[in-house]
């Protein structure tokens, strides 16, 4: 019982860390068909935002990470993937990609490799009990977060005309161009939001990591991606359940495996990744507008 | 045809005379090192310290009455252009190099000065870094990784008194792995089989270690001391992960997470102990060490915030002292008096190489521990057994 908490209250905070990340990349994909790998980038410059403004109020610090994210997002956006709009699909990831390093190397000319230490928010970083577990205050403070995220982000979708838009855009994109909505408008709406996400995720996992470096958000950027593949690229609730689906695997992996095969664990997680897409080629949820046509 | 045989062979000769009294002014050392990239934040107070110790060996004369002159390459922290950067300070006439401080790092640029019968240094902690792994030309200026291991496991058992350990391994990189690897053979010796309550592996890039912090916590009897083989970010991030899920246990370490650079990381960080070659917090007991880092605190206008200076300035300072005792820097001539050095005291400690063995196990190090995020000298130890298997 007391394991079990723990275990759960682990996965779901490491499975709610990598939905938003997959989220802020399954926004970008569906209205555009952008594998944006400059998301980690996003998550590492909010931190280093957070970074500078270390011993500010927390609400000043969380405000700098999201306008930097979000400026970040926008002006790459406006300048290295409209141009591209029309350009295939590899070609804009390469871009993404180039987009990426571009921002890695600056990090590192400017502000060095060293890693950095930051507390963004160290009330957080204490054991509380549930019962008889002791579990830490930041992981439940994620999932709710997480949570309370999700919801904000299904009600913005469901229930504005902007998420309308947004969705119809990510049905189908020309479609819904040609029914008035402004593809502009909702791209760079879907870059703001994805930088918005990035901070947020910033912001938890400065406070579990306690340091920012220049590829802080390369880890956390591929687990994502890999969970919005399995989730079905460019369905925003597949990318959700696939970010949750990959933190609980991972985590009940390194729980469950016998201590020889731990160092593997890798290995097991990319294996069931293959698994389920030999089994559902297209993701567990396959997002309509994407299907081949013939 | 004879005749321009013999013609070709004077100018040939005509041309290394008009050559030769211009490479005897200076004898060139090569430092093939990083000096930008990801690996620089390690290799920087390395090169630093070499850098100090050429200036001081200059400022006595130089070696055999030769000013020694540093070639430098800059590897950008790949490790295969370490190769290039081999040669290339070869080409410029290097006798000596020094190589990043990791085999990995410097191993591609070792094998070509030995190709080239070059001597080449390094603060790598994994005894291959010799003749085993590289050749007879090699030499790391480090305790091996084994020897830091089944110190530590001695240090906590005999000395701390503490009977049940756990071991955390991060499983990125070699020197961890026979860092955790020796540790945890020692351990059972010493407290036997049941004294070693668990063992855990994570990666440095993992997001997050819940999963084996909360394995510890779910443990019947919590383990009295964590043994954590790691480095800097993912090393520091696990301490932080380990104090904020509630456990305080003593927390042992090996000299990758030396430094104090990311105390930061893990606020008022106590029960902290961490193998270094030297405190430079101004407190270490051997009076040399100490002013070592007052030496390295003028020249270079700020404390240093790592022991790694030491391996670099015992580096230039090993190759100078056996090449003065040789009479030549001939490679050849310098690794056999090398191969002779029995307790030489240079800067980072007493230092012995044999013809098999090109690096220390028995040197004593500097125990540091961190109390509410302060970091000072423990004191010195030496490891009495260890197998470099």
């Amino acid at each position: 019982m007391n394991a079990a908490i723990q275990i759960a209250v682990d996965a779901m905070s490491l499975g709610g860390l990598y939905a938003l990340t997959a989220l802020g990349i399954g926004l970008i994909f569906s209205v555009m068909r952008l594998a944006n790998f400059a998301h980690a980038e996003l998550v590492t410059c909010a931190a280093y935002a957070l970074f500078a403004l270390s011993g500010q109020p927390l609400v000043m610090a969380f405000s700098g990470a999201i306008v930097v994210a979000v400026a970040l997002a926008v002006v790459t956006e406006r300048i290295a993937f409209r141009p591209l709009r029309r350009a295939d699909p590899t070609t804009m990831m390469i871009a993404s990609f180039t987009v990426s390093m571009l921002i890695q190397k600056l990090l590192v000319f400017t502000l060095g490799s060293r890693p950095k230490s930051l507390d963004p928010v160290p009330m957080l970083s204490q054991a509380v009990s549930i019962g008889p577990t002791q579990v830490s205050l930041l992981k439940l403070v994620t999932i709710a977060v997480c949570a309370v995220l999700l919801l904000a982000l299904t009600l913005f979708l469901k229930r504005t005309s902007f998420g309308l838009q947004m969705r119809a855009a990510a049905e189908n994109f020309t479609m819904a161009q040609l029914t008035g909505v402004r593809a502009n408008a909702v791209i760079v709406v879907a870059f703001a939001l994805s930088g918005g996400l990035a901070a947020v995720v910033a912001l938890l996992f400065a406070a579990q990591s306690g340091f920012v470096q220049p590829r802080l958000g390369v880890p956390l950027m591929i687990t994502a991606f890999v969970a919005t593949v399995i989730g079905g690229m460019g369905s925003l609730p597949g990318a959700v359940i696939g970010g949750l689906l990959v933190g609980v695997v991972t985590t009940l992996l390194q729980a469950y495996l016998p201590p020889d095969l731990r160092p593997f664990r890798e290995a097991f997680l990319f294996a069931l990744v293959i698994l389920a897409l030999l089994v559902r080629p297209n993701g567990l949820f396959p997002a309509r507008g994407l299907k081949e046509r013939i | 045809m004879r005749y321009s045989v013999s013609m070709l062979a004077s100018v040939v000769t005509s041309l290394l005379l008009a050559a030769a009294p211009a490479s005897s002014e200076t004898v060139k050392f090569g430092l093939v090192m990083s000096y930008s990239g990801w690996f620089q934040p390690i290799d920087g107070s390395t090169i630093d310290g070499a850098m100090l110790a050429v200036k001081e060996i200059n400022a006595k004369g130089g070696v055999l009455g030769q000013q020694i002159e540093v070639v430098s390459f800059d590897n950008k922290s790949e490790p295969l252009l370490g190769a290039d950067g081999a040669l290339d300070v070869i080409g410029k006439g290097a006798k000596a190099i020094l190589f990043p401080s990791d085999f990995d790092f410097g191993a591609p640029g070792a094998f070509v000065a030995q190709q080239n019968g070059v001597l080449s240094f390094s603060g790598a902690s994994d005894p291959k870094w010799g003749v085993a792994g590289i050749g007879n030309l090699a030499y790391s200026m480090s305790n091996a990784s084994q020897a830091q291991g089944a110190l530590l496991a001695e240090w906590a058992f005999e000395t701390q008194g503490w009977k049940t350990a756990y071991v955390l391994l991060d499983n990125t990189i070699f020197y961890t792995k026979s860092l955790c690897g020796s540790f945890a053979t020692r351990w059972k010796q010493l407290a036997g089989d049941a004294g070693l309550l668990g063992e855990d592996t994570f990666l440095n890039s993992d997001p997050s270690i819940d999963a084996q912090v909360s394995r510890i916590n779910g443990l019947e009897t919590k383990p009295e001391v964590i043994m954590v083989c790691s480095y800097a970010p993912g090393g520091p991030s696990a301490l932080r992960q380990i104090r904020a899920a509630g456990l305080d246990q003593p927390i042992v370490s090996g000299e990758s997470m030396d430094g104090d650079y990311w105390a930061g990381t893990v606020p008022n960080l106590s029960d902290f102990y961490v193998v270094t070659y030297g405190s430079f917090y101004g407190d270490d007991s051997d009076p040399a060490i100490a002013d070592f880092f007052k030496r390295y605190e003028a020249e270079y206008g700020k404390r240093a915030d790592v022991s790694y200076g030491l391996r670099g300035y015992s580096a230039v300072q090993a190759w100078a002292t056996a090449a003065e005792r040789a009479g030549s820097v001939e490679p050849a001539a310098v690794a056999a008096v090398l191969d002779t050095f029995k307790d030489e005291p240079l800067a980072i400690g007493p230092t012995t190489f044999t013809p098999e063995l090109h690096i220390s196990t028995t040197r004593p190090i500097t125990l540091v521990q961190a109390q509410d995020g302060k970091f000072s000298a423990v004191g010195k130890a030496t490891v009495r057994e260890f197998s470099l298997d």
